[in-house]
């Protein structure tokens, strides 16, 4: 069974029982940081002769004094007939109130360790912990595979609301929520006489009746050479019974003293099971330390957080798990889609591609990479392969490069479409590594590796292009995401750049349409949106969306974007059509991998052409003065320097620092945005050497000559772009 | 059977009858008060005049990491290896009645035998000597009061 497999069935099931553990355990927090403030601890050097001096000044018949992990000291006595337990002052021996337990009912405790259920509820309670730790075993192992690497643990986590929540949290709590369960397993071991904490006898020792009268508890040495921070627990000699002793237990162990002589009679160590044990509880409990049983208190909370997010992200795989309709017995389909995908997205390509596939005539079997076979039908395979985190196979088709790797290859053209995510460093690196490993087989392949950039329509619509001609098809592969509900858009303001010999381009601004309190808690209407986030636009006649970088934020009030003419685009054409007072429908995609992290450090923002847009939309946002630098390539100032007036506005308002321009197509204009870099090498590296984080916005290659004049600018401080990504400070956000 | 063998278990029935006739059954019962707690550890023994261990009546309680509460007897039946043997059972709770029986030498009523009790229960004090009745005829049926833990207790003798 895989981690990813434990941990979620684990997680399901007595993760639910866990929950009950967790948040009892919680309850129980309060006690140490209740008990804390009722009463003053001990000084450090107060001898426990003394403090028995004081006691039994003040408490008369005073039988046992407890000192208390949280320092406090208790004594127990009887008045007259009545059992009684009070707290001192150890300063001067002050009957500071009455001592309680615990402030919770019994159940609390008994629920927490043993379901209410007696013994076979303990045994149950230890099974808990035991399952918590294996829960916290494999989470590791997941954290660790998703981040890439303990280097990476800190990084952004990407993903869904639940399974952010889940991850950072996990980040968080992992290893107290660890030790809790492993202290929780010592304590049971015990209880459950798995292991005997101590099992010598006590020795019989009795104090020899002298006729003389017994020492006052401040002569005797023995407690005088006992601090108070050492003491458990001290039993003062019955007055009925004149053979009784002197009982002191410390954290080394215990000891019986005359009470005439003074003399310790015997002397016990603790036994290492005891020391674990008492350690064990006092890390379990937090009673030692009240801002330890607040991180606990948190941590067994936290169980339910996890458990809910758990429920959730598992109950998104499910809806997200493939079901394939229209899909032909593996032995007569003349077409095969191997399909690896972790969220389940990828099967939705899959099944795009069979129903294109299907409707001219072929019989097309889609399965997962791991079955990976052909027969004699077969005539072409498809490989649709995802990438997770650092370069991993999707958890089900982690064994299946080896698989293919042992195949004897066939004459049968085997093609692979990657998906995966630019942001990531090792983007669609899986897809890759199926690639290499297929040709040097010596697979054919009816075309070259192809990778699509988040799930993109578009991308996949254009190898579909391919597709049809490579085949002699008349193939169209329309992919309809499944998009969030939409919300309509109504344009308030454009700015209009007539291209000239170019395309034309227009900033357009749509307002931000105003939402009820209701709706916004439902999660209706749009999301929350900043700067660098996308809006997807769905044109009418098209159920695919395009997406447009966002110069603004909510706290702009309004969404604006930079649009561009497409040759034949569907959207860009609609968008460039529009009068004020039209609306179109649209919805947020987040981006979160482009945002700017709270820092000071400096921020190098690259942008080229309509690229500007989000970077224009940090600047706006840039009310903290954080240095920022904007390096702007574009063709001729007098025409597509977008958003120019109010980047010169910010420059003079001090939300952008520097300003570098580079105009490729006029005289003296400084050619492309790369060579103003490249130029500017020693200001970089200084940036770079501040630790400045670095966004880059515009085309593929514009991204990639960026990235080449980086590498060759920053190689003396033996940095990279590679390197930068990987401690996320380089973003790109690529169209 | 064998006439030689009829004769061995009838004689050893004759020896036997007598010792049996020596000793009676004891019936302790220990009602608790509801002091609000856990199931109490309850510890019931017999010392002798001079206040030495004789033997454990009864422990109510399994769990041998708690018996160090129990800490009269604890300390007084250190030495004696078998003094859980078939003589344990489960905690008391609060409100709830204890009630064992055990066979008794007559040799032992009137003697300045005691029967003593400690208790314990978790998070809570710990009270050796909860109760101790003189071993006397005339404490049968008496009830005596305990210190925390017990709200009477009361031994008959058959």
């Amino acid at each position: 069974m895989s981690w990813k497999a434990l941990h979620r069935w684990l997680g399901l099931t007595v993760g639910t029982l866990a929950v009950v553990l967790g948040v009892s355990g919680a309850l129980l927090a309060i006690d140490p940081v209740q008990q804390a403030w009722q009463a003053p601890a001990a000084p450090r050097d107060l001898p426990v002769a003394t403090l028995v001096e004081r006691v039994t000044r003040t408490v008369p018949g005073a039988e046992e004094i407890r000192h208390l992990p949280s320092g406090a000291i208790v004594v127990f006595s009887f008045a007259g007939d009545q059992p009684q337990a009070s707290y001192v002052d150890p300063a001067d021996g002050r009957v500071l109130g009455a001592w309680q337990a615990s402030a919770l009912p019994r159940w609390v405790k008994n629920l927490h360790r043993s379901l209410l259920l007696g013994d076979a509820g303990r045994w149950g309670a230890a099974g808990i912990a035991l399952t918590m730790a294996l829960l916290c075993a494999s989470a590791l192992m997941l954290l660790l595979r998703r981040m890439g690497g303990w280097r990476r643990l800190a990084a952004r986590v990407r993903g869904s609301l639940a399974q952010r929540i889940h991850v950072v949290a996990g980040r968080v709590v992992l290893a107290v929520l660890c030790l809790t369960s492993l202290t929780a397993l010592t304590m049971s071991a015990s209880t459950l006489g798995l292991v005997a904490l101590d099992t010598r006898a006590e020795p019989d020792v009795l104090s020899q009746v002298t006729g003389q009268p017994a020492l006052p508890a401040a002569q005797l040495a023995a407690l005088q050479g006992v601090a108070v921070p050492d003491l458990r627990k001290l039993n003062i000699p019955s007055a009925s019974d004149p053979q009784d002793t002197w009982k002191v237990t410390t954290a080394q162990g215990q000891g019986w003293i005359d009470r005439y002589s003074g003399q310790m009679l015997a002397w016990q160590d603790a036994t290492l099971a005891q020391r674990t044990y008492d350690l064990a509880v006092v890390l379990h409990t937090g009673e030692a330390a009240w801002p330890w049983a607040v991180v606990l208190g948190c941590v067994g909370a936290s169980v339910l957080l996890f458990w809910l997010s758990g429920v959730v992200i598992w109950w998104q795989a499910r809806r997200l798990a493939p079901h394939i309709t229209g899909n032909a017995p593996l032995a007569q389909a003349d077409v095969l889609i191997y399909v690896a995908s972790e969220g389940g997205s990828t099967w939705a390509f899959a099944q795009t591609l069979l129903d294109a596939l299907s409707q001219v005539g072929h019989r097309v079997h889609a399965s997962a990479l791991e079955n990976f076979q052909t027969t004699a039908a077969t005539r072409q395979v498809f490989v649709l392969a995802a990438t997770y985190g650092e370069g991993q196979a999707p958890a089900h088709a982690s064994h299946a490069l080896a698989h293919i790797a042992r195949l004897k290859a066939g004459a049968v053209p085997v093609t692979v479409l990657g998906f995966g995510d630019r942001q990531f460093p090792a983007f669609c690196a899986f897809a890759q590594a199926l690639d290499e490993t297929l040709r040097t087989q010596g697979w054919p392949a009816l075309l070259p590796l192809e990778c699509i950039h988040q799930q993109s329509g578009q991308q996949f619509a254009r190898w579909g292009i391919a597709l049809a001609q490579a085949m002699g098809e008349p193939l169209v592969l329309e992919h309809v995401p499944r998009t969030p509900p939409t919300t309509p858009l109504t344009l308030t303001a454009r700015r209009d750049y007539n291209g000239g010999a170019g395309p034309a381009t227009a900033i357009l601004r749509f307002a931000w349409p105003a939402q009820t309190l209701g709706a916004r808690l439902r999660g209706h209407g749009l999301a929350r949106f900043a700067a660098g986030d996308l809006v997807g636009i769905v044109p009418p006649g098209s159920a695919v969306p395009r997406y447009y970088s966002l110069a603004s934020g909510q706290e702009d009030g309004f969404l604006e974007i930079c649009v561009r003419q497409m040759a034949g685009g569907l959207c860009s054409t609609h968008l460039l059509g529009l009068q004020l007072g039209d609306s179109v429908t649209a919805f947020i995609r987040s981006n979160p991998g482009f945002a700017l992290p709270r820092t000071r450090r400096p921020v190098l923002l690259i942008g080229a052409g309509t690229g500007v847009a989000p970077l224009a939309g940090f600047i706006r946002r840039n009310d903290r003065h954080r240095p920022m630098h904007l390096y702007f390539g574009g063709r001729d100032p007098a025409r597509d320097f977008y958003f120019g007036p109010e980047i010169q506005r910010w420059l003079v308002e001090g939300r952008l620092t520097t300003l570098h321009t580079a105009f490729s197509r006029v005289p003296e204009g400084g050619g492309y945005v790369q060579d103003a870099l490249r130029r500017d090498a020693e200001q970089l590296r200084d940036w770079v050497t501040q630790g400045a984080i670095v966004r880059v916005c515009g085309g593929r290659a514009m991204a990639q000559g960026v990235a080449e004049a980086l590498d060759a600018v920053l190689a003396p401080l033996q940095m990279s772009v590679a390197k930068l990504k990987a401690s996320e400070r380089y973003a790109e956000d690529v169209f | 059977m064998s006439r030689p063998l009829l004769t061995i278990v009838a004689t050893a029935c004759a020896l036997a009858l007598p010792a049996l006739a020596h000793s009676r059954p004891l019936t302790l019962t220990a009602q608790l008060k509801n002091y609000g707690g856990d199931g109490a550890y309850i510890a019931a023994y017999l010392t002798d005049a001079k206040g030495a261990y004789v033997r454990t009546l009864w422990v109510a309680g399994g769990k041998a990491k708690y018996h160090q509460h129990l800490s009269d007897w604890n300390r007084l039946s250190a030495g004696d290896t078998k003094r859980l043997d078939g003589v344990t059972g489960a905690s008391v709770g609060a409100g709830r009645t204890l009630k064992v029986t055990a066979e008794l030498a007559d040799a032992l009523i009137d003697a300045g035998y005691e029967i003593r009790i400690d208790a314990a229960a978790e998070d809570m004090r710990d009270s050796p000597s909860e109760v101790r009745i003189p071993l006397s005829t005339a404490n049968v049926g008496k009830p005596q009061p305990g210190k925390q833990y017990i709200q009477s207790a009361t031994f008959e003798l058959k």
